[in-house]
């Protein structure tokens, strides 16, 4: 039986930027698809592909990875890759940008000693890392989605040494209730530009927040065939015990 | 002085154990610490006892306990630090509790399992006569940090070492033999022979797939499991070290990570302590596994084997060992999230449970996390939950009766758990043991 929707979904550096679980966001989006008959690809995106493949994805994914796979990863955007992933973005392909990524696509990031490292300058924000003797930002967290209605939470796990602090021209993804957030000092969470999200939220993000999944699918299925597209409605009882679960653990009453 | 720390130190060891019924591994050495911070380096080198680290993500306390099993069998005395307790202040009570009043430590041997921070640390009071290196796996990383952190910092404490020093290294971990080669060491390596390594698709839970010394995607002609295997960098010629591992070698534990860990033992104990290859053989047959690590229990008259499970690379061994008895399975996950598990629970997205789902007969799950892992369960199958199969279960000793009373007769239960679980699961079950 042919479907009526597909999508293909790009994996930005599966084998190198994926260190905390990130690959449970690649999962959930492809389950979600599949329990609804929507055909799906994922597509691999590494060093040795070709970066006109970024141009034929309907979905964008990338996640963090440690220092020394993101030094190998950033020499890579550097060239025609970037330039491909800035046009996606700007073109209202929605994406999930994860720790490294997320700070990737800002204007730069100045490392724990303090040398400079140019960003692609996608998302208009900045990150320091104050360095081996600040504390990481470690722990469960909460928070609450702007302009949501009605109300949603999302709730996740957070682990960075940089501080992430956002310009004029982009907003951030909601508003921290327990945690730290982009930089622990302002009480703000992630960014949102065009239909792509950016978020500290690692490992994986989408399984307890299950809506945000679905808004990826169903964006990237409205901007490809270019109508309202219904997403069918699925069980979702144990993504809401999960998600609940990590409220209660951090004293939140939803 | 440290007489007399020694003396102190077993009188509190004594207290501890007698008032908390703990036991009281850590704190005497603590204290001893304190007192002197070189107390470590004070007894040992009044000591002709040979000192062996091992160091590894996985495999420490089966390491330990096969050499410490095969030492003794040929007659070498041994003492060791207790399991888990593997960071200074435990090294420092298992010296206390072994010593004699005088400082004298009348063993042959020191087997010292080292945390992967520690061993620096301890590299700096003691110079050891062995290091082994069992492997390196992203584990716990808000506590651990970066695995490529913990290597460096492995790096700099073996440069420091005198060049006497026999290194133990897994030849097949292409970043631990780079390590090895770059310190200048007595190095040994040990490894698989090519008969358990097979071309297969990198798994997810590999660290090591870029040339540790040009940074260029390195090519696995075949591996045994995650990063480890046979391979060469096209771009600057890095290569695994040519050596042959012991043939034929086996024990009575499942998984290929086991055979690691025989392989590591075996070859210390023939290239260090001159012993034959058909000794070992034979030692091995009557070897029985450490505490949570394949031990078998008895609960309500049915068998119940826990797999200790901490980290995306041990749990998938734990998966494709019970997966290769090539039986349906009944399996309980417990997933913890407290210090000694790791409080990010994030890892389990990169195990490989679909592996698990074709051959399942049954799943309950349960632990701190056990919403987590029920979904990382759901996740991992073509369809939608079927409830027979599966039970969600918050309470520990309720997942484990609902988990026995579907358990078929003559079957055996799984436990793959977090170390917090596996404590929790253990004290359980001989807890309630009617024997």
């Amino acid at each position: 039986m042919k479907k009526n929707y597909s999508l293909t979904i790009g994996w930005l550096y599966s084998d190198l930027m994926s260190t905390y679980g990130d690959r449970g966001n690649i999962i959930v989006l492809q389950k979600r698809c599949e329990w609804r008959d929507i055909e799906i690809k994922i597509q691999k995106i590494s060093i040795e592909t070709k970066p006109e493949i970024i141009s034929s994805c309907d979905l964008l994914f990338m996640g963090g990875a440690q220092d020394t796979q993101q030094e190998i990863v950033e020499k890579d955007l550097k060239g025609k890759k970037g330039k491909l992933l800035q046009k996606a973005i700007e073109n209202e392909i929605p994406g999930l940008y994860i720790c490294g990524a997320y700070q990737f696509l800002g204007n730069y990031y100045k490392d724990a000693d303090g040398k400079k490292i140019e960003g692609l300058g996608i998302f208009d924000l900045y990150t320091i890392n104050p360095g081996v003797n600040t504390k990481r930002l470690i722990g469960n967290t909460l928070i609450k989605v702007d302009n949501q209605e009605p109300i949603s939470y999302l709730v996740g796990f957070e682990n960075h040494g940089g501080r992430t602090y956002l310009g004029k021209n982009i907003k951030p993804l909601g508003k921290v209730i327990k945690g730290f957030g982009n930089n622990g000092e302002d009480g703000m969470e992630g960014a949102v530009y065009k239909n792509s999200i950016g978020s500290y939220f690692h490992g994986p993000i989408l399984p307890k927040n299950p809506y945000l999944a679905d808004w990826l699918i169903q964006t990237a299925l409205e901007k490809k065939y270019q109508k309202d597209c219904e997403l069918k409605p699925l069980d979702d009882a144990l993504e809401t015990k999960a998600h609940d679960f990590i409220a209660k653990r951090l004293g939140v009453e939803l | 002085m440290d007489s007399s720390l020694i003396s102190a130190g077993k009188f509190i060891s004594f207290i501890s154990r007698t008032i908390t019924q703990g036991n009281g591994s850590t704190w005497p050495g603590h204290i001893a610490l304190k007192l002197n911070n070189n107390f470590i380096h004070d007894v040992v080198k009044k000591n002709s006892t040979k000192i062996i680290f091992i160091a590894g993500t996985n495999g420490k306390t089966t390491t330990s306990t096969l050499l410490r099993f095969l030492l003794e069998k040929n007659n070498i005395r041994v003492f060791q630090n207790e399991s888990g307790a593997n960071l200074l202040n435990g090294v420092a009570s298992s010296i206390i509790q072994h010593a004699n009043l005088s400082g004298k430590l009348p063993y042959d041997v020191a087997l010292f399992e080292t945390d992967e921070n520690t061993l620096p640390l301890l590299a700096k009071q003691i110079s050891p006569d062995v290091i082994i290196f069992l492997n390196l796996f992203r584990d716990q990383l808000d506590r651990y940090g970066e695995v490529n952190t913990i290597a460096s910092k492995w790096q700099t404490a073996l440069n420091k070492l005198p060049k006497t020093t026999n290194l133990f290294v897994n030849g097949d971990d292409p970043e631990l033999s780079y390590i090895a080669q770059q310190s200048g060491l007595k190095t040994h390596y040990f490894g698989l022979e090519e008969k358990y390594m097979s071309k297969k698709e990198m798994t997810h839970d590999v660290d090591f797939l870029y040339c540790p010394n040009c940074h260029h995607k390195l090519t696995f002609k075949k591996t045994t499991y995650s990063h480890m295997g046979d391979f060469v960098c096209s771009h600057c010629g890095y290569k695994k070290a040519d050596f042959k591992p012991i043939a034929d070698l086996s024990i009575p534990l499942l998984g290929i990570y086991n055979l690691y860990n025989t392989q590591a033992a075996a070859t210390v104990v023939k290239d260090l302590f001159g012993i034959q290859i058909n000794v070992i053989q034979e030692n091995l047959k009557s070897f029985k596994p450490a505490f949570g690590r394949q031990e078998i229990l008895s609960y309500r008259n049915k068998n119940v084997m826990i797999l200790l499970s901490k980290n995306p690379a041990g749990f998938n061994q734990s998966l494709n060992a019970i997966i290769e008895t090539k039986q349906k399975l009944n399996v309980l996950l417990v997933l913890n999230d407290r210090i000694p598990d790791g409080r990010d629970v994030s890892w389990i997205w990169d195990v490989d449970f679909e592996n698990l789902i074709p051959q399942a007969e049954t799943i309950t799950i349960s632990g701190d996390r056990v919403y987590d892992m029920g979904l990382r369960i759901k996740y991992a199958q073509e369809q939608m939950i079927e409830e027979r199969k599966l039970k969600i279960e918050e309470d520990l000793t309720e997942a484990l009766d609902t988990a026995i009373q579907i358990l078929p007769e003559n079957k055996t239960l799984y436990v793959l758990c977090t170390y917090s679980a596996m404590l929790e699961m253990r004290k359980i079950i001989t807890g309630k043991k009617i024997s």
